[in-house]
């Protein structure tokens, strides 16, 4: 614990800027200074300019002031476009990463098969956004899908669970945590950074595996456990493919799975409404970097740095 | 101890268990696969009275160009994608876990900032200005942003994973003399091949199963890539051969598997076990 | 150096953007001219899947022999996928010459500009072949924007095969009432014991069974200008039978019915062979058929011939259009003009997009078609039709999708069938609008 503070301490005297730094960092940073200028800023300034104007796509753009960013406020199906995306944000990302977690500290120690399990684990996540996931999840949630075979067996009338309102996001949530391969890969070469003397020193000074846990492997893993957080939070917030394609492009049934970027997607690519569009686009920027922020704040309490 | 030895056939059960819920739907495609096309749909479950390949020279076939061109089209892709990445996201992930620059709370703000919009916006302005250049039907819109660093996932994962690194070993070697470009070619970056691995991994398959920006920037049959000629055996409004489908999506699961298969073994070997210092 | 290629870079980016978004118009040689005899690359796009690419494929071929200093790039893609690289091509003033357009979206398309009218090439484009009434279905305030392929009619699909299996006689389709299909739905469901249903619940896949009723009351749901004129109470009555087909187990439970209609024509109740009665496209036969494995018919819509006028009419299953920033519309139009005239590439095509509307091709593919398509012709020439609707005005194309939410609002009671009705009207009516 005692390191935690130290650190602290740290921060509070701020960082020093190295003048010969600068110069090093210039050249480290040329390839992204250049991708920023020629490939980034041009469009992100002009979905921006976007969203002020009422764009078909063909026409040229019309300036029609602050109209969409007022339409935000009155647009019922944005309001339950949000509270459908932040109940997925809020409840796949924790159950996501728990999985992700649970099963790399599981995966990490020595057993046989593992290279099996591991590829067996991720081999979801290959498929994750294939076109051909509307028909599997059908397979498992549909009518005459697995689930409800299952549940026949017991006796237990089941009802199609993806294409019913109650259910849909539910079974959306379901195919996020199956696909969590791409964190529990993170999190095993995270794991695998830890160098073992830590163990070793710990283990003679006869330390349960818990307190291991504890005081070894969750703060030199907090970085990484920070960086999923705060990817997955992002990612679940432009959460697009999936829905995309189990609903057939629609967000349906009733809205249950119009997701926020795909309300968006609807108005500038089947509406060609870009101008609004653009403006939902950057009025999501704000709630995520919001979220972001909020993230970054937090982690001065738990994220564990060596530097 | 005891329990330990109990414990490890209930922990293999455990894990084979799960394994099987989380692939059946992985199992269901390569049974498909196999059934006559129209069969594929009224005999639900994973059991298959007779083997059919028949879905698979067809597939193969069904598109012109052949699926092969799919293949080798991604591929190249792919390749260009993981060296674009690979190099400029660890140049910058150095510059912002390890020097001390001016304004680089902001620049690490921005670059974070440019992952919140959804491509969707972006996507048109963006073909505006490539094909202004000229590039569209060319791998160039989708292989030079990597190479610019543009994937700020790969930047952000990689500073995490720099400073995860005990920073004496940097201190020691610039006492020694050394500058930054040798500390990061000959400390960090070997240091970090569970990151290298895992930016290899990730960037190979999302690379692979890309859809959207593939679909937009390639629109010559000879340059579709594979999530864009998988999806052409697709279409809503006509009947659909799901045999050759599933039988081509599981041909093209085979290399992102492979590539899983050969990276996950970088990953093990992490400083833990090379000894660490 | 960094500041002077920051100001070209940003300047170039500034530069570029706004000379594509500020929609500058097609160059290059005239609609009317003569064709060129110097090298010229055309680029042609459709959606659909892997037969039609092949098809498809091969008439460039023959195309391409014909005119050899033309080169026809094909480009297929699937129905989102075509979609979305269409509308972003269009913003970068870089579409391809000639696509497959859709009635839906040829409005749009049109009134935003997109479009050449095709009367300007007529010189190279050869309509003499083709029906007044399905050519007026491509035009759009006389204006000719696209070119039928080919037509299909709105139609009842009966598994001949469950009614026999069950011991119902197929009926009358002369005569027969939407009350008429409930009540054999229902004998079929009582029979088929929860696995069989007797109906597909309509409403979830298209407009196009509200635009039927209206039009056998004499209305329609659009008027000339656009505007929407659907009576509230039609729409109101087509909620409630909904309703009552899925309340009254003629239809399977909500959830499974828009599982099956949402997940395509191969997972649908009538491929499946898990629904006795289903609207569908006549055209659609063929696919059906081979997906179901059983024996379909095709029965007239109900109450055709108490209604005041048909509610049947031709829809054009698609267009060609050329885009009117075409460089090459003259040699656009010849492609289009031997895509619907030559019976060669006719042969190779067949029904594959639909009967074709050439009335003179439509003879010469007869000798070649399957039992299914020779069905889906002869329901296309002998079935009494009226006049076609207005086409789908710019803004409205997102009706199909409306339509399919306020079903399930119905289906899954979030809404009853009046206020469902009130609310199709009104958000329909605000996307025209939107789009003026």
């Amino acid at each position: 614990m005692s390191a935690l503070d130290e650190l602290r301490q740290l921060r509070r005297g701020g960082v020093q800027v190295r003048k010969s730094d600068n110069r090093a960092a210039f050249w480290f940073l040329a390839p992204w200074f250049a991708g920023l200028l020629l490939v980034t800023i041009g469009p992100v300034i002009a979905s921006f300019a976007l969203g002020f104007t009422k764009y078909n796509l063909i026409q040229p753009p019309r300036f029609i002031g602050f109209d969409n960013f007022l339409r935000i406020l009155s647009d019922s199906r944005l309001h339950n476009a949000l509270r459908v995306t932040f109940t997925y944000v809020l409840v796949s990302v924790p159950l996501q990463l728990a999985c992700a977690l649970g099963v790399a500290l599981l995966l990490n120690r020595g057993l046989r098969g593992l290279a099996f399990y591991r590829s067996a684990f991720y081999l979801p996540s290959l498929l994750g956004s294939s076109v051909a996931i509307a028909v599997l999840w059908t397979q498992v949630f549909g009518t005459d899908g697995l689930v409800n075979r299952v549940l026949g067996f017991f006796g237990v009338e089941g009802r199609g669970w993806i294409s019913d309102p109650d259910t849909a996001l539910s079974t959306l949530i379901v195919l996020n945590v199956w696909t969590f391969g791409s964190p529990m890969i993170i999190f095993l070469a995270g794991l695998r950074q830890i160098p073992e003397v830590y163990y070793e020193a710990a283990a003679i000074d006869g330390a349960s595996r818990r307190s291991q846990f504890r005081r070894i492997t969750l703060p030199l893993l907090s970085p990484i456990l920070f960086f999923n957080l705060v990817l997955q939070i992002i990612h679940a917030f432009q959460s697009f493919t999936q829905a995309f394609v189990v609903s057939g492009g629609t967000g349906g049934p009733s809205d249950s799975t119009m997701f926020y970027t795909l309300y968006l997607y609807q108005q500038g690519f089947s509406r060609f409404d870009m101008g609004y569009a653009s403006a939902l686009a950057w009025f999501l920027l704000l709630i995520i970097a919001a979220f972001t922020a909020i993230n970054f704040w937090a982690a001065k309490y738990w994220v564990f740095y060596d530097d | 101890m005891t329990t330990r030895r109990l414990a490890t056939p209930v922990k293999h059960l455990g894990l084979v268990l799960i394994g099987f819920v989380m692939l059946y739907p992985v199992l269901w495609m390569i049974a498909s696969s196999l059934r006559p096309g129209d069969e594929i749909f009224r005999s639900p479950g994973l059991i298959i009275d007779s083997l059919h390949a028949e879905n698979y020279t067809e597939g193969w076939y069904a598109l012109s160009p052949s699926f092969g061109t799919y293949l080798l089209n991604s591929a190249v892709l792919v390749l260009g994608c993981i060296v674009g990445n690979l190099v400029s996201c660890s140049m910058a992930a150095y510059a912002f876990a390890r020097l001390n620059f001016s304004g680089k709370r902001w620049w690490f703000g921005i670059m974070l900032g440019t992952i919140m919009l959804p491509i969707h916006v972006i996507i048109v302005p963006q073909y505006v200005l490539f094909s202004n250049i000229g590039w569209v039907n060319t791998f160039l819109p989708l292989i030079v942003p990597k190479i610019l660093a543009t994937d700020a996932f790969f930047v952000f994962l990689m500073v995490q994973f720099i400073r995860g690194l005990p920073k004496e070993l940097d201190e020691a070697a610039r006492i020694d003399g050394c500058g930054h470009p040798r500390i990061f070619a000959q400390i960090i970056l070997p240091l970090m091949k569970p990151a290298l691995a895992t930016t290899t991994i990730f960037t190979f398959i999302w690379t692979w199963n890309d859809f959207f920006t593939q679909l937009i920037y390639l629109t010559d049959p000879d340059m579709y890539t594979v999530p864009v000629a998988l999806r052409s055996f697709v279409d809503s409004t006509v009947a659909t051969s799901w045999g050759s489908q599933f039988a081509m999506s599981v041909v093209s699961i085979i290399p992102i598997f492979l590539a899983f298969l050969i990276g996950q073994r970088y990953l093990v070997k992490g400083i833990a076990t090379t000894g660490g210092k | 150096m960094l500041r002077g290629l920051r100001r070209r870079t940003a300047l170039t980016v500034l530069l570029s953007l706004t000379a594509s978004l500020l929609a500058a118009c097609g160059s290059g040689s005239e609609a009317g001219g003569e064709l060129t005899a110097e090298p010229v690359t055309l680029r042609f796009t459709w959606w659909g899947a892997d037969d039609r690419h092949k098809r498809t494929q091969q008439v460039i071929e023959m195309f391409q022999k014909k005119h050899p200093n033309i080169t026809v790039k094909g480009e297929f893609k699937e129905w989102n996928g075509y979609w979305d690289s269409l509308a972003t091509t269009m913003a970068a003033n870089d579409a391809p010459d000639i696509m497959q357009m859709d009635e839906q979206y040829i409005a749009s398309y049109a009134e935003r500009g997109a479009l050449l009218d095709l009367n300007e090439a007529k010189k190279h484009l050869d309509t003499a072949d083709f029906d007044q009434k399905a050519l007026a279905t491509g035009a759009v305030d006389g204006k000719q924007y696209g070119l039928p392929v080919g037509l299909a009619m709105y139609s009842m699909v009966v598994n001949t095969d469950l009614l026999a299996k069950y011991g119902i006689p197929v009926p009358d389709d002369t005569k027969w009432t939407w009350d008429d299909v409930r009540s054999i739905g229902e004998q079929v469901s009582k029979a088929g014991g929860g696995q069989v249903f007797g109906v597909q619940s309509p409403g979830i896949n298209d407009t196009a069974g509200l635009s039927i009723r209206a039009r056998q009351q004499g209305k329609a749901l659009f008027d000339a200008e656009g505007k929407v004129v659907l009576p509230p109470e039609i729409a109101t009555k087509y909620w409630t039978y909904i309703q009552d087909l899925a309340k009254a187990g003629i239809a399977a439970p909500p959830s499974v019915t828009v599982e099956k209609a949402s997940a395509g024509l191969n997972q649908s109740a009538t491929a499946t062979n898990t629904a006795a009665f289903g609207l569908w496209w006549n055209t659609q036969l063929t696919a059906l058929t081979a997906a179901s494995g059983a024996k379909l018919k095709l029965l007239r819509l109900p109450e055709e011939s108490q209604a005041k006028s048909p509610g049947a009419y031709y829809k054009p299953s698609m267009f060609w259009s050329i885009s009117s920033r075409s460089e090459h519309p003259a040699e656009a139009a010849a492609f289009v003009s031997f895509l619907a005239n030559d019976e060669e590439a006719a042969k190779v095509l067949l029904t594959e997009r639909g009967v074709p509307a050439n009335v003179k091709i439509r003879a010469a593919i007869a000798g070649q078609l399957k039992e299914t398509d020779k069905a889906a012709k002869e329901y296309l020439d002998t079935v009494p039709v009226s006049d076609p609707p207005r086409i789908t005005p710019n803004g409205a194309s997102t009706t199909d999708a409306i339509l399919k939410r306020h079903t399930e609002d119905v289906l899954f009671g979030r809404t009853t069938p009046e206020a469902a009705a009130a609310s199709f009207i009104k958000e329909v009516q605000s996307e025209v609008d939107a789009a003026k």
